[in-house]
């Protein structure tokens, strides 16, 4: 039970949401997806880090933004916009999103996670 | 003193004679020849494996913060370093083509057949162990190559039977970190081999038990013993493996990637040859039916190796006899090159970046009295080409800005400080120097003039071409929605534009030539 307990319980563990500044939600370019940056602090066993996690803003309207995830939902690599193709790529197996996160090719078997986003005077929070 | 009473001494009291006369003297078939060496190369090239990774573990460091930097100092500062990575790295691909070899040789002999059903399952077991060994080696280096194969197989097996346990123990922690590097440099180094030990010992026990296999047509002639026969043939296989490992080892360094970087989106991972097969397999299947990929087909392949013995129960060795066994092995093998060479195909090289306008600006701020006043030849903190910023992009900035802040006593504070773009700027211009990017190319004065600006003001609230901040507009493609007249007025006065604009004005700060560069620049960005 000892040796079950300590190996298996912090890869299980759930990890603690909170809500994050993303920027303002008036330098957004409309129907746009624009990657920020968002640092996150968690405990990583002994040591305390700070990751850094790649999300998409997608301002849909006036006073609403749409947060996804970077991380595709194939193998967890990381997806980047193509301004060309319109589409969030994955460089892994060829996964395709369009900016609302939907599958459009590859193998990504879900679209990508979309966190929750409040606006607060103008700023873009996020929950991650 | 004469060694012999010791000797036989020691004999008295362990019997080592005989013990040697029974691993030595044994009688083998008549016609065993070079084919049966495979075995004896195989548990050579584990040893050599062995004993590197020992050397290895000392110098080490199994953390995020040392990790990297450990192995390069292996690689660059410890003498003999490069060879002995070298060998590491080369004997995980030559112990997996070994392994492969052997399993082929008692395929095509048909030595996996009764009575020897254990001693194939065992080597089976060793088989996958190798593979585990290679793919837990894969994340200690953490390097880009290193964080993304590994995400892609915690990933993989996310998607098999109790996915989300398997996940949450290969990864150690809610993320990939500390955690999970610890605990796979413990499955390496311990717990991989501890069950190598037992499986090794299991084999060449049940090898020994039932003797042999030899000549798939019995030969007429005497058995010869193992040793000097066999032995010597053993030795000169060996011999000639290590001295092309070697050669491997001395001609070309064991690739080493860039620290990782989890926020990267330009690294394209692949992982080594031996696994691209099932990498480029999963392409095929898509959304549900990804598990035919990651536990499907590959759980039948070793099902069916397993249950060979059992499954071809035919009594002749001969191949033309197994034709099922030979067909399924070719099916396996074209199946496994197949996928490999479109692997290979598909996998396009991870490119240098190109010089970036604010890589460019970054060239010119280092040569800022600020940073040249330590960071020189002689200079006390060496010069900026030949820095690698192992700590992430935050630190460097941090200290970029005001070096006292990270390093105190670094130098007396000096006037002023650099924006947040500057040094975005020299981080990027670091970047692609440590990345051999290439000489700087030429550009008209008209360009540098706009990306001094870029990087002394954009930078420190927009992003540009993947690098910058992202408080503001990415500006990487601003000239497809925004024409010249609009950017000139923008720029110059943006609440002339727009009241709510929260962008201050930069009409004050630039001259005429710099606002001309600077909207020319930012127009033509399609």
């Amino acid at each position: 039970m000892v040796l079950g307990g300590a190996v298996l319980s912090p890869g299980l563990a759930k990890r603690v949401e909170q809500w994050l500044p993303a920027g303002k939600i008036g330098d957004l370019v409309p129907n746009q997806p624009t990657a920020v940056m968002l640092r996150v602090t968690r405990q990583d066993g002994y040591a305390q880090v700070v990751d850094r996690r790649t999300v998409f803003l997608i301002r849909t309207s006036e006073t609403q933004v749409t947060a996804l995830d970077s991380t595709c939902t194939h193998l967890g690599c990381r997806v980047s916009w193509d301004g060309n193709a319109n589409e969030l790529v994955c460089p892994c197996h060829g996964g395709r999103y369009d900016r609302t996160g939907a599958v459009t090719a590859g193998p990504p078997p879900a679209p990508l996670a979309a966190f929750d986003t409040q606006i607060t005077d103008g700023d873009v929070l996020v929950r991650v | 003193m004469a060694l012999g009473p010791v000797l036989d001494w020691l004999d008295s009291r362990t019997g080592y004679r005989a013990g040697l006369s029974h691993l030595l003297d044994e009688k083998l078939p008549p016609g065993v020849g070079w084919w049966f060496v495979t075995g004896s190369i195989l548990l050579f090239l584990l040893g050599v494996q062995f004993v590197t990774g020992v050397v290895l573990t000392m110098f080490y460091v199994p953390s995020p913060d040392h990790a990297h930097e450990s192995v390069r100092y292996i690689m660059e500062g410890l003498p003999f370093g490069r060879l002995l990575r070298g060998l590491h790295f080369f004997g995980a691909s030559f112990i997996v083509v070994a392994a492969l070899v052997h399993m082929l040789r008692v395929v095509l002999f048909g030595s996996y057949k009764k009575p020897r059903e254990a001693t194939w399952m065992t080597g089976v077991v060793l088989l996958l162990l190798i593979l585990a060994f290679a793919l837990s080696g894969y994340l200690l280096p953490w390097d880009q190559k290193a964080y993304w194969a590994t995400t892609v197989t915690i990933n993989v097996a996310r998607s098999g039977p109790f996915g989300e346990l398997v996940a949450g123990v290969l990864r150690g922690g809610e993320a990939l970190g500390a955690l999970t590097l610890l605990r796979w440099y413990s499955a390496h180094v311990f717990l991989l081999p501890a069950c190598l030990a037992v499986f090794v010992i299991s084999h060449v026990y049940l090898m020994r038990r039932h003797g042999i296999s030899g000549p798939v047509e019995p030969q007429d002639a005497p058995s010869l013993p193992f040793h000097p026969y066999q032995s010597a043939r053993d030795t000169l296989a060996m011999a000639f493996v290590f001295a092309v490992l070697v050669g491997a080892a001395a001609m070309f360094p064991a690739p080493l990637d860039e620290l990782a970087d989890p926020t990267d989106a330009t690294f394209v991972p692949r992982p080594e040859w031996y696994f691209l097969s099932l990498f480029q397999l999963l392409k095929y299947f898509p959304g549900p039916l990804e598990p035919i990929a990651t536990v499907g087909i590959p759980g039948l392949v070793v099902g069916w190796l397993f249950a060979l013995p059992f499954i071809d129960r035919t009594p002749g060795r001969r191949l033309r006899d197994r034709p099922l066994v030979a067909a399924g092995f070719a099916a396996l093998g074209v199946g496994v090159v197949a996928l490999t060479a479109l692997g290979l195909r598909d996998s396009p090289p991870n490119q240098a970046p190109k010089w970036t306008p604010l890589a460019r600006a970054g060239a010119t701020f280092v040569q800022d009295a600020r940073c040249t006043a330590c960071h020189r030849e002689g200079g006390g903190g060496g010069a900026i080409q030949d820095l690698r910023p192992v700590r992430d992009p935050e630190w460097v900035r941090a200290h970029v800005r005001d070096p006292e802040v990270l390093v105190p006593g670094s130098r007396q504070p000096l006037e002023g400080s650099m924006t947040l773009g500057q040094a975005q700027s020299v981080v990027s211009y670091m970047r692609r120097v440590r990345a051999r990017a290439g000489a700087l190319p030429t550009i008209s004065a008209q360009e540098g003039v706009a990306a001094l600006i870029l990087g002394r003001y954009c930078a420190s609230c927009h992003m540009l071409d993947g690098e910058g901040a992202s408080s503001a507009p990415d500006l990487t493609t601003v000239g497809r929605t925004r024409d010249a007249t609009w950017l000139r007025e923008w720029i110059t006065d943006p609440s002339l534009v727009d009241p709510a604009a929260s962008m201050p004005a930069f009409g004050a700060f630039l001259s005429e030539d710099e606002l001309e560069a600077l909207v020319a620049h930012l127009a033509a960005r399609k």
